[in-house]
C-alpha cells in the first residue's frame, strides 16, 4: 500500500489523506466478490486494482487537477473531503461490523519445528515483492513510466519535452490507486476492517513511506518491513500497547536524520 | 358566513399566542413525551451504536403499541435522534440540540467519554439523563459527589448498566463458580485486553476484583494493545510464554478476529479462553467471519434472560428489523432503559424535570429483560446494583446463557474439548 | 472598504454578546463551538497560516493543555484559572521542541505535517499507557458549577468566554501582522529561502510563532476540558482533532486575519444543517456524506480560502458604491 502513496506523492506531491480509506474500499470490494461471488483474495486482487484505478482516474480528474497549484493545505482538505466522504460510502453501504475475507490459504499455517509460518502472510509478502518488481519495470522500463518519473523530477521540464503532464499526473494516480487497490484485498484475510479503519491504514503508510523513503519504491517496501518489525520488538520488550511508541518514534529519528528517508534521494 | 368581529378574532389570536408561549404550563398534558436517544451510530463504534439505536426504537413502538403513558392520558413516547460520531463537542452539541427541540429525558450514549460530556448539559438544563450503557464509574460517581458536596442541588443522571467495578467483581466471582463446579482448578490466567476506553476500564475492574477476592488462580500476565490492532501474534506469543491455563481476552469485534485465530494458529493449550466481558465473542457478524475459533469461549456480558417470556418474542423482532443481528448486551440494555424510561413517567405523571428525578430514585422495575441480580434501582451513586452481567459460552455456533445456573439455558462445556 | 468594514465589525460587535439572550441554548451552544474552533484555527493560523509550516498535529497542544488544567485542578486542587497558562506554557514548551527540531533540521511541507502527526501521536500513546492521567479510560472531571473551576451551571458563560477567546486572538493576529513579525512570517510562507538570503532569521521567526501558536492551542484546552469534561487520549491527542482544527481556517483562508473565523462561521453550521437534515432514520453516515462533499465543493469552488474572496467582493462593492 506504501509503494501506492509513493508513487501519488512522489509524482504529483499530493498529500493523500484519502489513502487508508482508498485501501478500505479495496478491501470491501475483494470482500464482496469473496462472499457474493465466490473469489478468492489472492486471485480477485487483480479486479481490484483495476476498479480502483479506473476510480483513481475519476477522482484525480475530477479533483485533484482543478486544485493542483492550489496551495498545500487546500489539497490535504480536499483529500480530507474525499475520505469522509469513502469512509462513510462505506458505512453506508456495508455496515458498522469489521469484516475479514475468508480465504482457505489466510487458515493454513506451516511448522519448522517449534517454529511456525503463517502462509498467508507469507502468500502476501510474495505478491507484495511480484507487484514492486512489476511497478519498478513499469515505471524504469515504460515510455510511460518514464515520463512519469520525469514529470516528478522536474514537471516543467517534461513539459519543454513534450510530454502531456496532466495525463502522466492522471496515470499516476491511477496506478496509485490501483496499488492501494491491489493491498487491501491482499491484507483482507490478514487485517479485520470496517469503515474507519482508513485513517489508521492512513497514518500508518504515511509512516512507512517516510521511514523507507519518499518517491522510493524499494524504500517504501523495506520501510514496510521496518515498521512491522520494530512494532513486534516493542511489544515483546515494552507493553504491547506501547509498540505504536517505537514506529513513531523511529518515524521521528528518520525525519531528523535522514527526511528523505533510507532510501531516498536526498531532497533539496 | 357567520361574521368574525374583529374583538373575537383578537381574544382567540391572544389565546394561541399565549399557549404557545407557555406549552407546559397551561396545557393539560402534552400529548407526546420526547426522549433524546443520543448513540453513536457513525465513527469507530458505530456498530454498537447503531444496535442501542434499533433498541431503542422497538422499544418505544411497544411501549406506545401497549396505549402510551396510561398515567398521562396515554401520552405517546416520541423518539428523538442524536448522533455524537464518537466525538464529545458533538455529543454535547447534540444533547443541546435535541433539548432545544424539546427532548424531556435523555439516553445514550454507549460511549463512555461522550456519556460524560452529556452529564453537564443535564445538570445546566435540568433534564434526566438516562444512561443506558456506559461503564466508567466516574459518570454518576462524580454527579453525586458534586450533589453530596452540595455544590449541585439535584442528581439528574442515573445508569441501569453495571459499572466497570461491578464488571469485575461477577466476573472473578463467575469464574470462581464455573471452576468449582466443573472441579478443575487453574492456576494462570493471563489477562489480554484492548487498551482503550473500554478495555482498561474492564481490566481495571477485573484486576481489582480479583485483588479483593484473592481466589486461588493468579493473574500472572497483563497484555494490553492498542486499539484497533493491526497484528496480534507477538501479543499472543507472549502470552504463550505464559503458560497459561486460561486466557482471558477483553476484546473489540475487530481486535477478536485477530486475536482467536491468532491463538489457534499458535496452538496455545488452555483449559478455556474465558472472557471478564466484552464485545467481540458472541455476536452474529463475529461468528460469521470467526466461525470454529469461537466455539466454546466464554465471557461474561450482560445478557438477556432467555427464559423472560418477552426476551425470545423480541430476539425474533430484532432479526428482523436489523437485518439479521442478534438481540445481545447493547441492544437489550437500551430496551430496557427505555422501559424503565416509561414506568418512570407512569409514576411521576408528568415530565417536570424534578418529578422525574423523584420517581427514578424510588424505580423498582422486575419486568427488566437482562440477567440480573434483582429488579432495576438507584442506589445513591445514581447506579443500578442489580445489573449483572451473566456467563455465555458460544456452543455450536450459537451463544447460550452457562451461568449463573438459575439464568443458564444450557450447561457449560469447561475445560474445553481437545481438537 | 474600510469605514465599510469597521462599521460591519462595531455591529458584530455588539450583535454576538446580546445573541444569547435572544437565542436558545442549542444556538448558545452551536456558537460557542464555533468561537472555540475559530479560536483554535486562529492559533494554528500564526504557524499554519501566516508562516505556512503546516502543522497537523495541534491536537498534542490541546491535549496537554486541557489534561495540564484538569489534573493541577482535580489533584491539587488549582484553579484552572491560572492551570490554563501552566497548560499553555507546557504546550508551548512541546510546541519549542517540535519546532527546534523540525526547524531546525529544515524539515518543509509534507515532512513537517508528518513530524507534527507523529509528536501527536506519541503523546496520544503515551497518555494512553500512563495510569496516573487515567490512561485509555480517560479522565473525568466533575461538574460542579462552580466559577472558581472555570465551570459554569449557565451555558452563556461558556459562550461569552469562547467569544472573548477568539476576539482576542483575532485582535492579536492583527496587531501582529502589521509588525514586523507577521510580515517576516508571511515573507517566509512566500519563500524562504529569498527571506534568509535577505538576512532575516527565520528560525527564529518560525520558533516564535510554532511557540505561540502552541501557547494558544494550549489555553484552549483548558476550555475544551471543563467544557466537555471528558479528556480521552484517542480524542483529544487523535488526528481527527488535529484536522477538525485544521479544516476551518483552511478553508476560511489560511495566513488572513479573518479566515479562521470565517471558515468556522460557514463549516460548523454546515456540519449541523448535514446532521440535521440527514442524520434521521437508516441512512446511518448519509450526514458525513453530505458534509464531506460539501467540504470538497468549498475547495473546489474556494481554493484561495473564503476569505480572500470575501474581501474582494466587500471591495468591489465599496468601489462601486
Amino acid at each position: 500500500m506504501a509503494v501506492g502513496l509513493t508513487l501519488i506523492f512522489g509524482v504529483m506531491r499530493v498529500v493523500n489523506f484519502a489513502h487508508g480509506d482508498m485501501m478500505v474500499w479495496g478491501m470491501y470490494l475483494a470482500w464482496l466478490l469473496a462472499t457474493r461471488v465466490g473469489v478468492d483474495p489472492y486471485a480477485s486482487f487483480i479486479l481490484c486494482a483495476a476498479v480502483l484505478f479506473v476510480a483513481g482516474l475519476f477522482v484525480q480528474r475530477l479533483l485533484v487537477q482543478r486544485i493542483v497549484d492550489a496551495p498545500h493545505e487546500m489539497q490535504i482538505l480536499l483529500m480530507l473531503g474525499v475520505a469522509l466522504v469513502l469512509e462513510n460510502a462505506a458505512l453506508l453501504f456495508f455496515g458498522p461490523e469489521p469484516q475479514r475475507v475468508r480465504s482457505p490459504l489466510a487458515q493454513s499455517t506451516l511448522w519448522l519445528g517449534s517454529v511456525f509460518v503463517d502462509v498467508a502472510r507469507l502468500v502476501t509478502f510474495a505478491v507484495a515483492i511480484v507487484l514492486t518488481v512489476v511497478l519498478s519495470w513499469f515505471l524504469f522500463r515504460t515510455d510511460i513510466g518514464r515520463s512519469i518519473r520525469a514529470a516528478a523530477d522536474n514537471p516543467y521540464g517534461a513539459l519543454v519535452i513534450g510530454t502531456d503532464v496532466r495525463r502522466v499526473y492522471a496515470i499516476a494516480f491511477g496506478v496509485g490507486a490501483a496499488c492501494v487497490g491491489a493491498a487491501g484485498a491482499l491484507v483482507a484475510p490478514l487485517l479485520p476492517f470496517q469503515p474507519p479503519t482508513g485513517l489508521q491504514l492512513s497514518v500508518a503508510s504515511f509512516n512507512i513511506v517516510i521511514i523507507g523513503g519518499m518517491g522510493s519504491l524499494l524504500g517504501a517496501f523495506v520501510g514496510g518491513l521496518l515498521v512491522s518489525v520494530a512494532e513486534s520488538l516493542g511489544a515483546v520488550f515494552l507493553k504491547p500497547s506501547l509498540k505504536e511508541l517505537v514506529s513513531f518514534s523511529l518515524l521521528v529519528l528518520i525525519l531528523l536524520v535522514r527526511p528523505a528517508g533510507i532510501f531516498g534521494k536526498r531532497v533539496a | 358566513m357567520p361574521r368574525v368581529s374583529r374583538r373575537t378574532f383578537l381574544r382567540a389570536t391572544a389565546s394561541t399566542v399565549a399557549l404557545g408561549a407557555f406549552p407546559r404550563a397551561l396545557r393539560a398534558q402534552p400529548k407526546t413525551v420526547k426522549i433524546a436517544a443520543i448513540h453513536c451510530v457513525t465513527g469507530p463504534l458505530a456498530e454498537p451504536g447503531q444496535a442501542c439505536r434499533l433498541a431503542a426504537q422497538i422499544a418505544v413502538d411497544h411501549v406506545n403499541a401497549a396505549g402510551g403513558i396510561k398515567a398521562m392520558d396515554g401520552a405517546k413516547l416520541e423518539l428523538m435522534l442524536g448522533d455524537t460520531q464518537t466525538k464529545a463537542d458533538v455529543a454535547r452539541a447534540e444533547a443541546e440540540r435535541l433539548i432545544n427541540a424539546g427532548a424531556q429525558i435523555l439516553m445514550g450514549t454507549f460511549n463512555s467519554a461522550d456519556t460524560n460530556a452529556i452529564v453537564p448539559v443535564a445538570q445546566q438544563r435540568r433534564v434526566p439523563f438516562l444512561v443506558d450503557i456506559s461503564a466508567a464509574d466516574p459518570i454518576t460517581a462524580n454527579v453525586a459527589k458534586a450533589v453530596k458536596e452540595g455544590q449541585q442541588k439535584t442528581q439528574y443522571v442515573y445508569r441501569n448498566f453495571p459499572t466497570g467495578t461491578l464488571f469485575g467483581v461477577r466476573a472473578v466471582q463467575y469464574f470462581n463458580e464455573i471452576f468449582k463446579e466443573a472441579g478443575v482448578s487453574p492456576k494462570r490466567v493471563v489477562l489480554m485486553h484492548a487498551n482503550d476506553l473500554f478495555g482498561s476500564n474492564q481490566a481495571r475492574g477485573f484486576q481489582a476484583a480479583h485483588k479483593a477476592a484473592n481466589p486461588s488462580w493468579e493473574i500472572v500476565e497483563v497484555i494490553p494493545w492498542p486499539e484497533p490492532p493491526s497484528d496480534l501474534s507477538t501479543e499472543v506469543s507472549r502470552a504463550k510464554a505464559a503458560k497459561p491455563d486460561i486466557i482471558a481476552p477483553i476484546t473489540r469485534p475487530a481486535s477478536a478476529q485477530l486475536l482467536l485465530p491468532e491463538i489457534r494458529k499458535q496452538r496455545v493449550e488452555v483449559l478455556g479462553i474465558v472472557g471478564p466481558g466484552s464485545p467481540g465473542l458472541y455476536e452474529a457478524g463475529q461468528l460469521a467471519v470467526l466461525k470454529e475459533d469461537l466455539e466454546y469461549v466464554m465471557t461474561s456480558v450482560p445478557w438477556p434472560n432467555f427464559k423472560h417470556p418477552r426476551a425470545q418474542k423480541l430476539a425474533e423482532e430484532y432479526v428482523k428489523r436489523s437485518g439479521g443481528k442478534t438481540l445481545d448486551t447493547n441492544s437489550g440494555y437500551s430496551y430496557d432503559g427505555i422501559h424503565v424510561i416509561a414506568d418512570v413517567l407512569e409514576r411521576a405523571k408528568s415530565t417536570e424535570p424534578d418529578a422525574v428525578v423523584e420517581a427514578l430514585k424510588k424505580t423498582s422495575y422486575k419486568d427488566n429483560l437482562m440477567v440480573s441480580t434483582g429488579p432495576i434501582i438507584f442506589n445513591e451513586i445514581g447506579d443500578n446494583p442489580n445489573a449483572a452481567p451473566a456467563m455465555i459460552q458460544i456452543q455450536k455456533q450459537k451463544p447460550v446463557a452457562v451461568w449463573p445456573k438459575e439464568h443458564a439455558l444450557a450447561k457449560f462445556v469447561f475445560p474445553r474439548p481437545k481438537a | 472598504m474600510k469605514p465599510l468594514a469597521l462599521g460591519a465589525a462595531v455591529l458584530v460587535l455588539v450583535a454576538l454578546p446580546a445573541f444569547p439572550s435572544l437565542f436558545g441554548s442549542y444556538a448558545v451552544t452551536l456558537f460557542t463551538l464555533i468561537f472555540f474552533y475559530g479560536f483554535l484555527g486562529q492559533a494554528w493560523n500564526v504557524v499554519g497560516g501566516y508562516a505556512g509550516q503546516l502543522s497537523a498535529g495541534h491536537a498534542a497542544f490541546l491535549g496537554i493543555g486541557a489534561y495540564t488544567a484538569a489534573l493541577l485542578s482535580v489533584e491539587r486542587g488549582l484553579t484552572p484559572w491560572i492551570g490554563m497558562l501552566i497548560g499553555g506554557a507546557l504546550a508551548a514548551a512541546l510546541g519549542g521542541l517540535i519546532g527546534f527540531l523540525g526547524f531546525r533540521f529544515g524539515l518543509r511541507g509534507f515532512y513537517f505535517v508528518l513530524l507534527t502527526v507523529a509528536f501527536s501521536e506519541i503523546c496520544r500513546v503515551i497518555a494512553g499507557n500512563t495510569e496516573a492521567v487515567g490512561g485509555a479510560l480517560g479522565y473525568y472531571i466533575t461538574f460542579t458549577g462552580n466559577p472558581r473551576q472555570f465551570q459554569f451551571q449557565d451555558t452563556r458563560a461558556y459562550y461569552y468566554i469562547a467569544l472573548a477567546l477568539m476576539l482576542a486572538a483575532t485582535v492579536l493576529m492583527a496587531w501582529l501582522e502589521r509588525r514586523r513579525f507577521g510580515v517576516y512570517l508571511a515573507a517566509i510562507r512566500e519563500d524562504e529561502t529569498a527571506c534568509e538570503a535577505a538576512g532575516v532569521n527565520t528560525f527564529k521567526y518560525k520558533m516564535l510563532a510554532m511557540v505561540l501558536s502552541a501557547f494558544l492551542t494550549g489555553v484552549g484546552g483548558t476550555f475544551y476540558a471543563f467544557y466537555l469534561f471528558s479528556l480521552q487520549p484517542n480524542t483529544v491527542f487523535g488526528v481527527p482533532l488535529s484536522v477538525e482544527i485544521i479544516i476551518r481556517p483552511i478553508v476560511g483562508g489560511a495566513g488572513t486575519v479573518l479566515g479562521p473565523v470565517v471558515g468556522s462561521f460557514i463549516l460548523s453550521p454546515l456540519a449541523e444543517v448535514a446532521r440535521y437534515y440527514f442524520a434521521q432514520g437508516g441512512w446511518h453516515g448519509a450526514h458525513l456524506i453530505v458534509y464531506g462533499a460539501l467540504l470538497i465543493a468549498v475547495v473546489l469552488f474556494l481554493p484561495e480560502g473564503a476569505y480572500p474572496r470575501l474581501a474582494r467582493a466587500l471591495r468591489r462593492r465599496a468601489t462601486v458604491a
